[in-house]
């Protein structure tokens, strides 16, 4: 296993009326972080909170290039980004022990907090269609060129970590800075990660190691 | 945090313990039982919200150090708001010097005013003032600033600085609005009561009025020798002889203090300090004694001169001679001062908090209690004492917030 520093590229925020950053996703334009009672879009080049939509949003965050999913309480709500309009709703898998919310290849992904388990489910149903363990509290999750990366945070000890979507071996951390934490996580695609912050209301941009450098 | 702890987190801030409970009632993990140990506190089951806290501090990890310390932090809390004040400071102690470490400066902040409301309970006021000394308030949230106001001005009434008091009291009310919880602003109300209501009575040339704080403390200020029966001293504006230890001569104070500037027949002292109603000769003798052992003590202030029926106060200097008293004359009056607070306190928390045995303030409790001045709730250990309600006087619990680490 490689481990390495993350390196904290930009950070954004703290925002006027958010408290709180749970989950994150990126829509090829603008981040949106959940908070509360509101998913919000952040224009990552000029760090300003451009729309916010009033949704309940307690926990995770995804984005399948058309609509936005977003946990709240113990359900999964899937939302028209243009309207604000929740269009369905299905039960998530962890019961409202929730966290992170990930797309990828037509399935969710959902982070089961204290449960320290990945679950990946049918996005029509909710019904579970596999589930990984892992060893640390599971936050933010993410998928990028077919790796599965999630966020960990215990204490005052936090990382991202790429693991095995087969095994649950972890393969890669990046260990963020003393009291820095990771509470949602999402790619932009290229080189950078997004993560919540938490109560420090902050969105945090670090750099995702290139590839060809990671290894097995 | 997860998703339905953030809602319920949502709803506890926003004042919706049955809105968080509902989210959480199932669920024994960490954060939850540590929610719903605050929801229990704000719905006033304090037992259950103390048992709750206890286990939630036990089931975080051992990484996650803050979030169990802030549990120690809550259950501290009410231990206070329940006057239980044999728990361990220890133990909140090292959970403050852990979220300072950490950089959860309010709740350091929190913990820090909950052991120095807790000396200023037990009377302990050099220590309460040491913790508190340096200490800035201005960044903690508003309900925070109202607690540590309050405790300031708790310290301003017992070290008699009414001025301060004042201040401190008039912060409290701006920060408590601020705030805006009701109860909280109630409990300020409360407090600023003290300010107007009589806490002594002076007794001067035979008459008697009632006194306010601050007139107290003028009167302390004005350089009159003060026999001072609240603390069982006498005393002028540069010197204070304790008497404390002393009954038999407080009482011939006192009394001499009364009668001030005439003198007073020996078989009123006989009676006050002897409780004989003849002075016979073997009193008279004693009573020479005592005199003797009184112009010893007040050598500096007064003296202490025969007459030709008794004896009569002269202080050194020309100076008025008073008697500052108790507003009610009460046998028990230190026990009730403490029950005074609308609190229920146990025997022992009123031990520890008077310096006196278990035994002395169980006897105290019961003949107040015949008497229809306390009343009593619960059973053997549980059991719990408090003056008959005072409407409108909470002691509201600002319990710390985001308890499962994030």
């Amino acid at each position: 296993m490689k481990r390495s520093a993350a390196e904290v590229l930009r950070e954004y925020g703290p925002f006027p009326g958010v408290d709180q950053v749970a989950g994150v996703t990126f829509d090829g334009q603008h981040v949106w972080f959940a908070s509360g009672d509101r998913l919000n879009a952040l224009d990552p080049a000029s760090g300003k909170v451009v729309r916010a939509i009033d949704v309940a949003a307690h926990a995770g965050t995804a984005f399948d290039g058309q609509h936005l999913f977003q946990i709240a309480e113990d359900r999964i709500q899937k939302i028209d980004p243009k309207t604000g309009q929740v269009l369905a709703t299905i039960p998530a898998p962890g019961g409202g022990g929730d966290s992170g919310l990930a797309w990828a290849e037509g399935t969710l992904w959902v982070g089961q907090n204290r449960g320290r388990k990945i679950h990946q489910i049918d996005p029509q149903t909710g019904a579970v269609l596999r589930t990984i363990d892992s060893n640390r509290i599971v936050t933010g999750v993410t998928w990028i060129d077919g790796e599965l990366w999630h966020g960990t945070w215990e204490g005052d000890e936090s990382d991202v970590r790429r693991i095995d979507p087969e095994t649950g071996k972890v393969l890669e951390k990046l260990e963020m800075p003393p009291g820095t934490g990771v509470s949602g996580l999402e790619s932009d695609g290229s080189d950078q990660f997004f993560c919540g912050g938490g109560n420090s209301g902050k969105v945090r941009a670090i750099r995702r190691p290139r590839r060809g450098s990671t290894s097995k | 945090m997860d998703s339905l702890i953030t809602a319920a987190a949502r709803a506890l801030a926003t004042g919706d313990p049955l809105g968080a409970l509902k989210r959480v009632a199932l669920r024994d993990d960490a954060p939850a039982l540590a929610l719903r140990g605050i929801a229990m506190a704000q719905l006033g089951d304090l037992v259950r919200a103390k048992a709750l806290l206890k286990s939630a501090a036990r089931a975080f990890g051992p990484k996650e150090a803050v979030a169990r310390a802030r549990c120690v932090v809550a259950e501290a809390e009410i231990a206070l708001v329940s006057r239980d004040l044999g728990w361990p400071a220890k133990a909140l102690d090292a959970a403050r010097a852990t979220l300072e470490k950490h950089g959860d400066h309010v709740n350091a902040a929190h913990a820090r005013n909950l052991e120095a409301r807790r000396l200023l309970l037990i009377g302990r006021l050099d220590e309460a003032e040491s913790r508190l000394a340096g200490f800035d308030p201005t960044t903690l949230p508003a309900a925070s600033r109202a607690a540590h106001e309050l405790v300031i001005a708790g310290l301003a009434i017992r070290r008699l600085r009414t001025k301060a008091a004042r201040v401190a009291l008039a912060r409290a009310e701006h920060a408590a609005r601020q705030a805006d919880i009701p109860a909280l602003t109630a409990e300020v109300e409360g407090a600023s009561l003290v300010m107007d209501t009589p806490a002594a009575r002076l007794i001067a040339r035979g008459e008697e009025r009632p006194l306010l704080l601050e007139e107290v403390e003028a009167l302390l200020a004005s350089g009159a020798l003060v026999v001072d029966a609240c603390r069982n001293v006498v005393r002028d504006a540069g010197m204070i002889v304790s008497l404390a230890t002393r009954p038999v001569l407080f009482a011939l104070a006192r009394t001499l203090g009364e009668a001030w500037p005439a003198d007073v027949p020996r078989s009123t002292l006989v009676a006050r300090a002897f409780g004989g109603k003849h002075a016979d000769e073997s009193h008279r003798a004693r009573l020479r004694v005592e005199v003797g052992r009184l112009r010893v003590e007040l050598r500096s202030l007064a003296d202490v001169s025969a007459t030709k029926r008794g004896f009569a106060l002269k202080p050194r200097r020309p100076r008025d001679v008073v008697v500052l008293a108790p507003p009610v004359d009460e046998q028990h009056a230190a026990v009730l001062a403490f029950l005074a607070d609308g609190e229920s306190w146990s025997s022992s928390a009123l031990a520890i908090a008077l310096g006196a045995s278990s035994r002395t303030v169980q006897r105290s409790l019961e003949q107040l209690a015949a008497a229809g001045k306390v009343q009593s709730f619960g059973r053997g250990r549980a059991r719990r004492w408090m003056t008959p309600p005072v409407p409108g006087f909470p002691t509201i619990l600002l319990l710390p917030g985001s308890l499962s680490g994030y």
